[in-house]
């Protein structure tokens, strides 16, 4: 079959799917999204396996990964979407933040497929994609929301005021909530990724019986979890004898109760009508369960998008890539990646 | 049968088209933006150029390295994804064939060496025969020195080539030893696609799935995890 085959009987048809490709970290990931809010595909290729041995993620090999896995990710995509790769609107990849060997793969990727399939390319902010996950599963979410965005690089409070407007309520000042799980989760010889380990065995603790500190659970809309992260290595140098899964649910309880409380009050402050959950964190057990109680009490809507669709993926990218592309038209195939590319923000 | 090129294992980017008629066009450039910024143009340049359409491409030749790990991998992407969005299959070639390919008329012992930074080097032997060259040795990575003495060791007159053999001429200077000049320091898009040409007619290819990058190094993080473990 040739490129022309395909062509030919699409013309009439309303261009509307987006091929989404998201290689910031230890994920190879792509998917067809159609209108930005239907998933027609999402294929996540995780390397988790391949970085436990070194507790984190190793960027050399997240980059090699990535070369080794976008074609036949690429390629699953777009036959279980049943779309023929020159009949999408546009082809749309994440260029930051991340890390810079493994965003260029995937940006490279897409830039060809766009370059030969005559279609636009669109370059993706990873954060923004984040947010549009909560559109893959609630099209018809209501706005203005906040969103709390928690990750193991990001933990941002955002009011999204519609499409592509956003503004920073506030941030970590020092550590990720997923990074404070991650570190907490190592200390307590949990294994890498920290966060399903820790939401795993707090399942079988008490999440009252230590009062860990909650870090400037009082303060505006800043978050800091790098000294509640001590307080826990503190607590059981002195307490050998701690039930471990007592320690990692009252953690676990302490991060949960800053996060909540301080977006139910942005909430409140800014008169949204709506709290989103984004970033891995949001697959926390608890978080999902607190934020869903606060919403209740509340009476706002709640969006908890799927599990799958918090971590990493590239559905949340072709969804973002879909809006960007109606508003700010195609990006230059000149385009490269940044590493450290900040959510436009107003 | 038309080829496509792409170059990006060293400092300098390319990529060239061409076919039975031989070299279409080409590009190359030493410095100024990122790989991942100036190839996709470029090719978009080159083919347009010439009057090339892109389906017109019936297999992309890539240099798989030794070379930069990150512009390395930038011309992988894009070979193995342009061979993928035009459903064509890929060639891959090594860079050191490809820079020992430039001088393959001197009858001196040839040593691409490419500059891997960090003080080491990337390197291999080759031999002119007719119609080209041999290689006679598997390629390595190691300091500068160690190429040195090994060169020594060979004890033959040799012609340096590459980067690598410019950036560590002091080390690598020795009575047998001549050095190629800054035109035959990089890989080139146009020898890959010269060198591609044959074998894409005798369908020595594979499908861009296949392709895997010669990276000759490990990742930092398993050298010291293999330090680790056998301490
Ligand atoms: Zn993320």
């Amino acid at each position: 079959m040739t490129i022309e085959d395909n062509v030919t009987g699409e013309s009439e048809r309303e261009r509307d799917r987006v091929l989404g490709i998201e290689t910031s970290c230890d994920e190879t990931a792509a998917a067809v999204v159609a209108r930005g809010t239907d998933v027609l595909s999402s294929v996540v290729s995780s390397q988790v396996d391949l970085h436990a041995r070194f507790g984190g993620v190793v960027p050399e090999l997240a980059s090699r990964a990535h070369v080794d896995l976008l074609t036949p990710v690429v390629a699953e995509a777009l036959v279980t979407a049943g779309v023929e790769g020159p009949d999408v609107a546009a082809v749309a990849a994440t260029t930051g933040p991340g890390l810079i060997g493994a965003l260029l793969v995937g940006v490279a990727h897409a830039k060809a497929l766009a370059l030969v399939w005559g279609v636009p390319f669109v370059g993706v902010n990873h954060l923004e994609g984040h947010l549009y996950a909560a559109f893959l599963e609630e099209p018809d979410l209501e706005l203005p929301a906040v969103v709390l965005l928690v990750s193991g690089g990001h933990t941002m409070l955002i009011l999204m005021e519609g499409h592509g407007r956003y503004r920073l309520l506030g941030q970590t000042i020092d550590d990720a909530a997923g990074e404070a799980f991650d570190k907490v989760a190592r200390f307590l010889g949990l294994g890498y990724p920290g966060g399903p380990a820790i939401d795993q065995l707090s399942m079988e603790g008490d999440g009252d019986a230590i009062a860990f500190p909650r870090g400037m659970r009082d303060d505006a809309y800043d978050f800091s979890f790098s000294g509640i992260k001590t307080s826990v290595i503190t607590y059981v140098r002195k307490h050998p004898d701690v039930d471990i899964a007592d320690v990692a649910a009252s953690f676990q309880e302490a991060v949960v109760d800053v996060l909540v409380t301080k977006a139910r009050r942005a909430a409140q402050d800014t008169g949204a009508k709506a709290i989103c959950l984004a970033g891995g964190v949001a697959a926390n057990s608890l978080l999902r369960e607190r934020t869903l109680d606060a919403c209740i009490e509340d009476g706002l809507r709640g969006y908890l998008p799927s599990r799958a669709m918090c971590t990493d993926n590239a559905a949340m990218i072709a969804s973002a890539g879909w809006w960007r592309l109606n508003s700010d038209g195609p990006t230059s195939l000149a385009a490269g990646a940044n590493p450290n590319l900040r959510l436009p923000v107003s | 049968m038309i080829v496509l090129g792409i170059e990006t294992s060293t400092d300098q980017v390319g990529c060239a088209i061409g076919g039975v008629e031989g070299m279409l066009a080409s590009f190359h450039a030493a410095r100024g933006r990122r790989h991942a910024e100036t190839l996709v143009p470029a090719i978009e340049f080159v083919c347009k150029s010439v009057d090339i359409e892109l389906r017109e491409i019936s297999v992309v030749a890539v240099d798989i390295g030794p070379g930069l790990f990150t512009g390395l991998r930038v011309g992988i992407a894009t070979a193995k994804s342009m061979a993928q969005g035009l459903r064509v299959p890929v060639i891959g070639l090594s860079s050191l064939d490809l820079l020992a390919h430039q001088v393959r008329w001197s009858g001196r012992l040839i040593v691409p060496v490419i500059d891997a930074k960090r003080g080491e080097v990337f390197w291999s032997f080759y031999r002119h025969v007719p119609g080209g060259v041999q290689r006679l040795t598997e390629p390595k990575v190691c300091t500068a020195d160690e190429l040195s003495n090994e060169i020594a060791a060979r004890g033959e007159e040799c012609l340096a080539v590459g980067d690598g053999a410019l950036r560590y001429r002091d080390i690598l200077s020795d009575d047998l030893v001549e050095f190629g000049g800054q035109g035959v320091a990089y890989p080139s898009a146009t020898d890959l696609v010269e060198l591609a040409h044959p074998r894409a007619v005798r369908e020595e290819f594979v499908m861009a799935r296949e392709l895997e990058p010669l990276y000759l190094r490990k990742a930092d993080a398993e050298i010291n995890w293999s330090t680790r473990s056998s301490a």
